[in-house]
């Protein structure tokens, strides 16, 4: 038989125990639903709605200057046209942590950003009688992708090694390259239209009833996560290691600009953009949702996007020669880079699974 | 008399060890685990029902095999161009897509263009009557056995299909009208006279996951579930495909493909990069222009290096199966019963499991849920495409997989079904379902409406 002083022993375990393993919900003064649906709204307004209001602009930008410079063909309107190129380019880079919804579903990416040039095709374009004009480019329909977007551009600006002079373009070439500025803006229009015409609202309001798209915010933040983790393993293992592993420059996505460090880094900065809800202004990110629950994944998180984004900057020549002279830069680059990769999908992946409510 | 301490102690003992045993114990007969029903593809599950689902990796995958699958994933990927260039060369001359996810997009479904749109997620295979020399479909003089509708510039391409649809309604026996759309193919803008007497099949790219288990299922089982002359007189039939395999200049048991007119992966691979992409392998070494006069007449081939060829066999056969969704849900459990009853399950093969191999073994001795025979079935004249294909008939086409289906419009964007998409949602496809199958559609037309929800909620989680 139990003794008194026993019981009150074991009176006494059960009761911390249950403390113990009460959990607390309301973690001081947080309320979880309001500041997920704040997030989610200004990540979808002003990250990424945002993100391609900024392309758009700058595709406008570059179709003047692209028109400038076939009045007045000279190096200076040349480089003006080069330096709007990489403007671009730096918005399209930082979107890509964000690579989901109509710019994936809709084909925009394959339209904008396909990957390699087709030499032989472009220059039996250029070579042909056909009027080269933005209903041409459209006709190319999907059938040639290679013919159209971001690098036939910037073949037509820098040339195959990159130091293309404004009296070598041709009359073809400033034609293909006028209609491929009105071509660009028109894609970066579709997009911008899709997201401030009504996909943003669908992230904006994920969880709400009849919202199929998100069902619910964990979704949501999923998808956003899987996003800002996939743009890592693409750049990692995909742009930087296919050139490096096989030795071969000629495989640099953006080999005439001699911009794919650049690129790189825009593509990982992308990720602290979204992370933090700051693109075009500062507001409510994933950020202080990590940071309302857990410090030191915020803290982890920044340490290991600093120096991924350090040991990019480490690479102290363009990549092409990178891969071949500065091998310890390039594999500290990948490493550090799978390294934040990790964090974002071990740790950050199951803390929005469980606070992303 | 007086129980000494110790021996009250060992009874208890014993009787709590007896205890834990009976509660431990597992029930061998009918006994299933109550997660397997979660897991579709066995260990090679993954739980993510994003628009990514269909694009992992075995999770058992070591990290060796992971970075081949990776090296697959790239070329997957990766956008063909015409010869001779420094990336990527051997797009064409003429061809179907740029590469293998131009189709399948997220490894998944090829989508019918809409109105005024080019085919260019489906395509179509063309015969005329009568046999190759290795039994499967003749082929069409200047046109080879695939219409390749698209081109490099300055090239001509062999055709377009136009596509029309007119729609019919039908009514469930509750009453309740649903619509059906049948489909018109019309070859159009061919560059040289196009015989009048050619068979046109249709085929939407399949989606890719999984693929890797179904091809460890062995002959044997598969031959198992086959009742030609439908000996138990249940009605169904099931079939095995008998085809060419190039690699072993054999013929051999058909597996994939809406006619399983493919006998393995690596030949399925190969033959969509020569006939999808116009890029030459070891495997079909000749361009398929080969005596047209789109003929590119270089001295490059096989275009493709046996390293990417394997690399992208690899990938495809190492794509995870997608973990199921809401699987406790009653209307989920009634509708599986639903499936069931109706005989669905017939064709549609819920449980298999793969060979022992020793070789492979992420793909080894797994329980797996792939809703398919891998058989060949009369479907009826409605969705016949009065094409043979090896073996297979005009009216036959093998059971397709079911697994991941549900997440068709998360991955890709539409719910379009079937071998030539006409299926607009999950019930049409099944309203579609004749031949063979006509009982199983019968008894999902006399449902309520309350369990042909409960049907669809079903597929929808698998």
């Amino acid at each position: 038989m139990l003794k008194l002083k026993y019981l009150l022993l074991w009176l006494s375990i059960g009761i911390v125990t249950i403390f113990s393993c009460t959990k607390d919900d309301n973690n001081g003064e947080v309320d979880i639903t309001a500041l997920n649906t704040e997030i989610l709204q200004h990540t979808a307004s002003n990250v990424c709605a945002a993100s391609y209001e900024d392309l758009s602009a700058k595709a406008g930008q570059l179709l003047t200057a692209v028109n400038t410079l076939n009045t007045t063909t000279n190096d200076a309107n040349l480089n003006a046209c080069r330096d709007l190129w990489k403007s671009i380019r730096q918005t399209w880079e930082k979107s890509e942590a964000w690579l989901f919804g109509p710019v994936d579903v809709d084909k925009i990416d394959p339209r904008i950003d396909t990957w390699p040039v087709d030499f032989n095709d472009l220059n039996t374009v250029l070579a042909s009688s056909d009027e080269l004009n933005e209903e041409y480019i459209a006709s190319l329909n999907e059938d040639h992708d290679a013919l159209r977007g971001f690098h036939p551009i910037e073949y037509l600006l820098w040339g195959q090694n990159g130091g293309k002079t404004a009296s070598e373009l041709t009359v073809r070439e400033k034609e293909y390259l006028l209609a491929l500025a009105q071509n660009l803006k028109t894609l970066a229009d579709e997009v911008k239209t899709s997201w401030t015409g009504g996909y943003a609202n669908l992230l904006a309001t994920a969880g709400t009833s009849g919202n199929s798209e998100y069902p619910s915010r964990k979704v949501a933040f999923e998808i956003i996560v899987d996003a800002m983790a996939g743009i890592c393993d693409e750049v990692a293992n995909g742009k930087i290691k296919d050139p490096f592993d096989a030795q071969n420059p000629k495989l640099e996505e953006s080999p005439f600009a001699k911009n794919s460090i650049t690129d790189f880094t825009n593509n990982i900065i992308g990720i602290m953009e979204i992370y933090q809800g700051n693109f075009a202004e500062d507001g409510k990110g994933l950020e202080d949702l990590v940071r309302a629950y857990n410090l030191s994944l915020d803290n982890e998180i920044k340490t290991k996007h600093g120096t991924a984004i350090a040991a990019l900057k480490a690479i102290t020549v363009p990549f092409g020669e990178a891969i071949l002279t500065k091998q310890t830069q390039v594999q500290t680059a990948m490493d550090k880079i799978n390294d934040l990769a990790t964090t974002l999908e071990e740790k950050l992946k199951p803390f929005v699974q469980q606070y992303g409510n | 008399m007086r129980i000494p301490a110790t021996y009250k102690l060992c009874f208890f003992l014993i009787l709590f060890i007896a205890a834990v045993l009976i509660a431990c114990n597992k029930y061998d007969t009918g006994y299933s685990n109550p997660d397997d029903e979660w897991r579709n593809g066995g260990k090679q599950t993954v739980f993510d029902q994003s628009s990514k689902a269909f694009g992992h990796p075995f999770p058992s995958l070591s990290e060796t095999l992971k970075r081949v699958h990776e090296v697959g994933d790239i070329q997957f990927e990766a956008t063909f161009v015409s010869a001779p260039a420094p990336v990527n060369p051997g797009l064409g001359p003429i061809f179907n897509n740029v590469g293998c996810a131009s189709c399948h997009i997220g490894d998944g479904r090829g989508k019918v263009p809409g109105a005024g749109e080019t085919s260019v997620l489906m395509l179509f295979r063309i015969s005329r009557a009568g046999n190759d020399p290795h039994g499967g479909p003749n082929p069409v003089p200047g046109y080879g056995d695939q219409l390749q509708n698209r081109a490099n510039i300055g090239i001509q391409k062999e055709g377009d299909v136009s596509i029309t649809y007119h729609d019919e309604t039908f009514y469930f026996d509750d009453g309740a009208p649903y619509n059906l759309r049948f489909p018109t193919y019309t070859v159009t803008n061919t560059y040289t006279a196009f015989p009048t007497d050619v068979m046109l099949s249709p085929r939407v790219a399949a989606p890719v996951f999984g693929l890797g288990l179904l091809e460890a299922v062995s002959d044997a089982d598969i031959l198992s579930r086959a009742d030609e002359k439908d000996n138990d007189g249940d009605g169904i039939s099931g079939k095995p495909n008998y085809v060419w395999n190039f690699t072993t200049n054999s013929t051999t048991l058909g597996r994939f493909g809406w006619k399983a007119n493919q006998p393995s992966l690596l030949q399925q691979v190969a033959a969509a990069y020569n006939q999808d992409i116009g890029i030459t392998n070891s495997i079909f070494p000749k361009e398929s222009t080969i005596g047209q006069p789109q003929y590119d007449g270089l001295s490059d081939d096989p275009e493709l290096s046996d390293s990417i060829l394997y690399s992208v066999e690899f990938y495809v056969k190492t794509l995870a199966v997608p973990g199921r969704r809401n699987v406790n849900e009653p209307m989920v459990q009634q509708g599986k019963q639903l499936f069931t009853s109706a005989g669905c399950d017939k064709c549609h093969t819920p449980t298999m499991r793969t060979a022992v191999n020793v070789t492979f073994p992420d793909v080894s001795n797994q329980l797996i849920h792939p809703y398919t025979d891998m058989l060949l079935h009369d479907m009826g004249d409605s969705l016949a495409d009065h094409r043979p294909d090896f073996l297979a008939t005009g009216n036959e086409w093998r059971t397709a997989p079911l697994w991941g289906i549900g997440l068709t419009q998360k991955v890709n964007g539409h719910n379009n079904f079937l071998h030539d998409g006409r299926a607009r949602s999950l019930m049409e496809a099944i309203l579609w379902h004749g031949g063979e199958a006509l009982n199983a559609r019968n008894k999902v037309k006399a449902m309520t409406s309350d369990e042909r929800n409960a049907l669809i909620k079903f597929l929808e989680s698998l």
